[in-house]
């Protein structure tokens, strides 16, 4: 149920403030204290996030709230954001466009949270943007858990943020790539039928590939009867590189029922659907995965030479039980620790428009795990750019191609692919931003 | 999928159970009579409307007149699935519910409503019947000092047009469930259903330009057989796709696409909310985790909450398409360049899934498209078209407090129709606001716009559908909130009219703590003011 937004004497008080603010528009905002924005108290801030803890999307993903949380309580141990303890509301959505609206519709109207902060899958976002309408009540949609280009859109969608590269820039990018390392080849495409994939498409057809064989899937319906069907076309055409972009739970039904039906290719995995662990989780075997190549805008989450890694594992073991750590884990704990910032950067008098405004003004300097450039400037709410190409070792693990990571960067355009030059920020001294 | 749907038939047929007068030609005055303190009249208006008032020893001076929703305007035959046996029925109904006359009359307000002189699409006559109605009872009761309007679906859009073309005669309206702008917006969405329902799953439906008299008559009958036969076997096929055998070319072309895909498509593209009485578009049977709970949350319920829809406001969208085509001489809708791949742009992302992904989409799209001779489109006739225009519509403006009420997932008068006049009133409001602006620069006094428009939207809880032990849907419970035409509970009803009451006794709409108190102790009712419905698709193309 929808519930007072303010009190009665706030009522009151805006009701006689309407004609008297006329006549002061002269004095400066400043002068007049602010109150405190939704979700926001002397001592807490609170975030909601909607994301399929249950249901076909569910493995892999539904790790992403606790790793998030974990962050989260380790900044609150040292102190919070300008001493308020950040909490987090998680709402199953089962990847449901229906449950995503109504969850999210009780983030704001029940739980009254803050912002929405890393919600995932661009049906979900796209359902939630157009009947929650996040946009129109100004309030933000931090850092989502999909590629979508159309977020980009930052006068249809104007709170919204996105973090990750675009799938359109994702496909340009795994494009150069296929051209270069696998010309003549026949080539085979998985994906899924909707925006994400139709993303995909786009990029692609930027990049000048043309696939032999596509094969695109209704979301949801990746099960081991229909990945039959998939696998028998991708057979018949005779692909010998396939790129697979949909969900984790369908690169497994893929990956798993080509081996069982002794079809090899070069299989070349999106970075939604790539994460080894949730691969193994889902049934995959270690075997099948050797020897694909997957593409990631972070670290791989076993290179503990990184440092970012290596903090945000230490993180996983005291704060998160000890899970497995994984490219969820590691997605999770950087958008956290972006969300940090961007409230820092809001200030001490938190409201959503500082946020956003913070965001758009110095964003590009954050601090993040990522090795691509961030993007935010005004007008402009898409992070990352970049993705470097890897291969799947005998151990699950994604080792970059050529032994280092090869960044290359470009938009959602037409515009070209470069190799990045990117330096990452250095993470801050005890991964605590101090932005 | 063994268990049917019950389908249940529109709550415009449930009426109170009065005493009918013998029709009249000419009015007929008051003939009254007092027992438990409450005096009880019936009469007929000049047009011959039948009315009942009723009105309470302790009577606080205020009228409560309600008008009632659409009516068939023709008997249907025993043989019609869900209404057979239909006789036309012109009794009065002076309240939503007997609880709610009840409730009204026990705290002093007067109630009152008419049977109107025609039944059908009656804006026309039945503003002129309520007119003449609050001149009979103040004449009657001439203690009376305010007037409130109320009325469900056609009888909101009677109240509405009373308040817009004698605000002098009433201090506050509540329109429920009600059709707003013009009876167009409506009959668009029944013909996309229709004709949806026709090109997919039987070229033999009619579905317009119903020829006049008898002929037309039974071409109306004709369809409502087809269209429930045909909602029948697309209930068997839910689970595996399969096409009717009645669909001709679509089921040839189409029939890789689970025509539960097109039959979602065909209540996307006409507008009809993915939640019905029974279907969530949400849940599915089993644990949570499970294949079967996924898939029928993601590609059976949303087709099923349609099917349940259109089969709920099958028989409104033929006969009101048949009425006003009478009424106006001939075809009245005209789909020759709607653009169904423009209309479902945006719900086609949220129910990609259920619609079988992007390439079944296309393809579903690509059947419709004007150039496929296997999907004629429908042409109008404009002098019908004319006529059908000069019928009854609003402006939107509102000249009295207004409360409107709303079933977020009403299938035949969606609550897009609240969002138009609450849209309308927006305006209204912005440009008063703009106004008193002006004054201000001009003469430093500034007045502030007090608002007069209420949005109140029964919400459907998340999940509600059930099952049986078997993993079949269970539809044999009642409707889940906010969902349904009209079926308000009498909590509700008596929330909303209170809100009109006082707007009445203090004129202006109640606010702050008292107004979220009557909110929520009335169960199931949401006044978040940054809720948007989706307006019709007539609305959206304007």
């Amino acid at each position: 149920m929808f519930a007072l937004r303010r009190t009665k004497r706030g009522v009151l008080a805006s009701a006689t403030l309407a004609v008297s603010a006329l006549a002061l528009s002269a004095i400066p905002a400043q002068a007049f204290s602010v109150h405190a924005e939704t979700g926001v108290t002397a001592t807490q801030i609170k975030l909601g996030i909607t994301i399929p803890l249950t249901g076909s999307a569910a493995p892999g993903y539904s790790k992403i709230p606790s790793a998030m949380q974990a962050y989260f309580n380790y900044v609150n141990d040292n102190g919070g954001v300008y001493g308020r303890k950040i909490s987090l509301v998680v709402k199953d959505d089962a990847y449901l466009p229906t449950l995503a609206v109504a969850k999210t519709n009780e983030l704001i109207l029940k739980d009254k949270v803050f912002a929405v902060v890393g919600a995932l899958g661009t049906a979900n976002n796209k359902a939630v943007a157009k009947s929650v309408n996040l946009g129109r009540r100004g309030i933000p949609d931090l850092f989502l858990n999909t590629g979508y280009s159309g977020f980009a859109d930052a006068k249809k969608y104007p709170t919204t943020f996105s973090l990750f590269p675009s799938y359109i820039m994702e496909a340009k990018i795994m494009g150069q790539y296929i051209k270069e390392n696998f010309a003549g080849k026949k080539l085979g495409l998985i994906y899924q039928d909707d925006d994400f994939g139709t993303d995909a498409l786009v990029g692609f057809k930027q990049a000048g590939v043309k696939f032999d064989v596509s094969v695109p899937y209704a979301s949801g319906s990746q099960s081991a009867q229909s990945a039959q069907g998939w696998i028998g076309k991708l057979k018949a055409a005779g692909a010998e590189v396939v790129v697979m972009f949909g969900v984790t739970t369908a690169s497994g039904a893929a990956l798993a029922t080509a081996a069982a039906m002794a079809y090899k290719a070069q299989w070349i995995l999106g970075s939604v659907g790539g994460d080894a662990t949730t691969l193994k989780a889902v049934g995959v075997p270690a075997y099948v995965l050797t020897g694909a190549m997957g593409a990631s805008f972070l670290p791989a989450p076993t290179d503990t030479t990184d440092e970012y890694v290596k903090f945000f594992q230490g993180i996983n073991t005291k704060y998160n039980g000890d899970a497995v750590f994984d490219n969820n884990v590691l997605v999770a704990m950087n958008t956290a620790m972006m969300t940090v910032q961007a409230l820092r950067a809001g200030g001490k008098n938190l409201t959503h428009a500082s946020v956003m405004s913070a965001l758009e003004n110095s964003g590009s300097s954050f601090a993040s795990a990522s090795l691509s450039p961030i993007n935010y400037a005004s007008g402009v709410h898409v992070g990352y750019s970049g993705y470097w190409f890897g291969t799947y070792n005998s151990a699950g693990e994604l080792k970059p191609n050529g032994g280092a990571y090869s960044v290359y960067t470009t938009d959602s355009g037409a515009g070209a692919i470069v190799k990045s030059t990117f330096k990452r920020p250095a993470l801050p001294a005890n991964g605590l931003p101090t932005n | 999928m063994k268990k049917k749907i019950s389908i249940l038939a529109v709550s415009a047929l449930a009426s109170l159970a009065l005493s009918v007068l013998p029709t009249a030609a000419h009015a007929v005055a008051p003939t009254c009579a007092t027992a438990n303190f409450v005096t009880s009249c019936q009469g007929a208006t000049s047009d011959g409307a039948l009315y009942a008032m009723s009105v309470p020893a302790n009577f606080n001076g205020t009228l409560v007149l309600y008008s009632h929703g659409y009516r068939y305007p023709v008997d249907i035959p025993a043989g019609i699935p869900l209404v057979g046996g239909y006789k036309v029925v012109k009794v009065p109904e002076p309240a939503p519910s007997a609880a709610v006359a009840k409730y009204l009359l026990g705290k002093g307000f007067a109630i009152a409503g008419s049977g109107f002189a025609v039944e059908g699409w009656n804006a026309d006559s039945g503003i002129k019947t309520d007119t003449e109605l609050i001149a009979t009872f103040k004449a009657q009761f001439p203690t009376t000092t305010k007037v409130v309007a109320w009325g469900s679906s056609l009888g909101g859009f009677i109240t509405q047009g009373l308040a817009e073309q004698h605000p002098d005669l009433i201090s506050a309206a509540a329109p429920m469930c009600t059709v707003a702008g013009s009876v167009e917006g409506e009959l668009t969405m029944a013909a996309d259903v229709l004709w949806g329902m026709k090109t997919f799953f039987d070229p033999t439906i009619k579905g317009h330009n119903y020829s006049a008299g008898a002929a037309g008559y039974g071409e109306a009958m004709g369809d409502l057989v087809k269209v429930f036969t045909v909602l029948g076997k697309l209930q068997a096929g839910v689970a595996s796709g399969a096409w009717p055998d009645t669909a001709g070319a679509a089921g040839t072309a189409l029939a890789a696409i689970p025509s539960r895909s097109a039959l979602l498509l065909v209540g996307l593209m006409s507008g009809l909310p993915t939640q019905s009485m029974h279907f969530d578009a949400t849940s599915g049977p089993g644990p949570k985790n499970s294949a079967s709970y996924t898939s029928f949350a993601l590609a059976a319920s949303p087709a099923l909450a349609v099917l349940e829809n259109i089969a709920n406001a099958a028989v409104l969208g033929v006969l009101a398409t048949y009425d006003v085509e009478q009424q106006a001489g001939g075809a009245v809708i005209d789909n020759s360049k709607t653009d169904y791949a423009a209309r479902i742009e945006s719900e086609a992302v949220s129910n990609n899934a259920a619609l079988s992904g992007n390439t079944a989409i296309g393809g579903m799209l690509s059947f419709l498209n004007p150039a496929n001779p296997a999907a004629p489109r429908w042409t109008a006739d404009p002098a019908a078209v004319t006529k059908m225009r000069a019928l009854a519509s609003h402006t939107g403006k509102i000249n009295v407090p207004t409360i409107a009420l709303a079933n977020v997932a009403d299938p035949a008068v969606p609550a897009g129709n609240v969002q138009w006049l609450a849209d309308r009133y927006a305006e209204q409001y912005a440009h008063a606001k703009g106004v008193a602006m002006a004054t201000f620069s001009k003469t430093g006094t500034y007045t502030a716009v007090r608002k007069s428009f209420l949005a109140v939207w029964s919400v459907p809880p998340t999940i509600y559908t059930k099952f049986t032990n078997t993993g079949a849907p269970d539809t044999s419970g009642p409707a889940a909130n906010g969902t349904g035409h009209c079926g308000y509970t009498d909590k509700q009803l008596m929330a909303i009219v209170d809100l009109a009451t006082n707007a009445a006794a203090t004129g202006k709409l109640m606010s702050g703590g008292p107004l979220y108190t009557v909110i929520r102790k009335a169960g199931g009712l949401s006044i978040d003011p940054e809720f948007r419905a989706p307006l019709l698709k007539f609305y959206n193309e304007q």
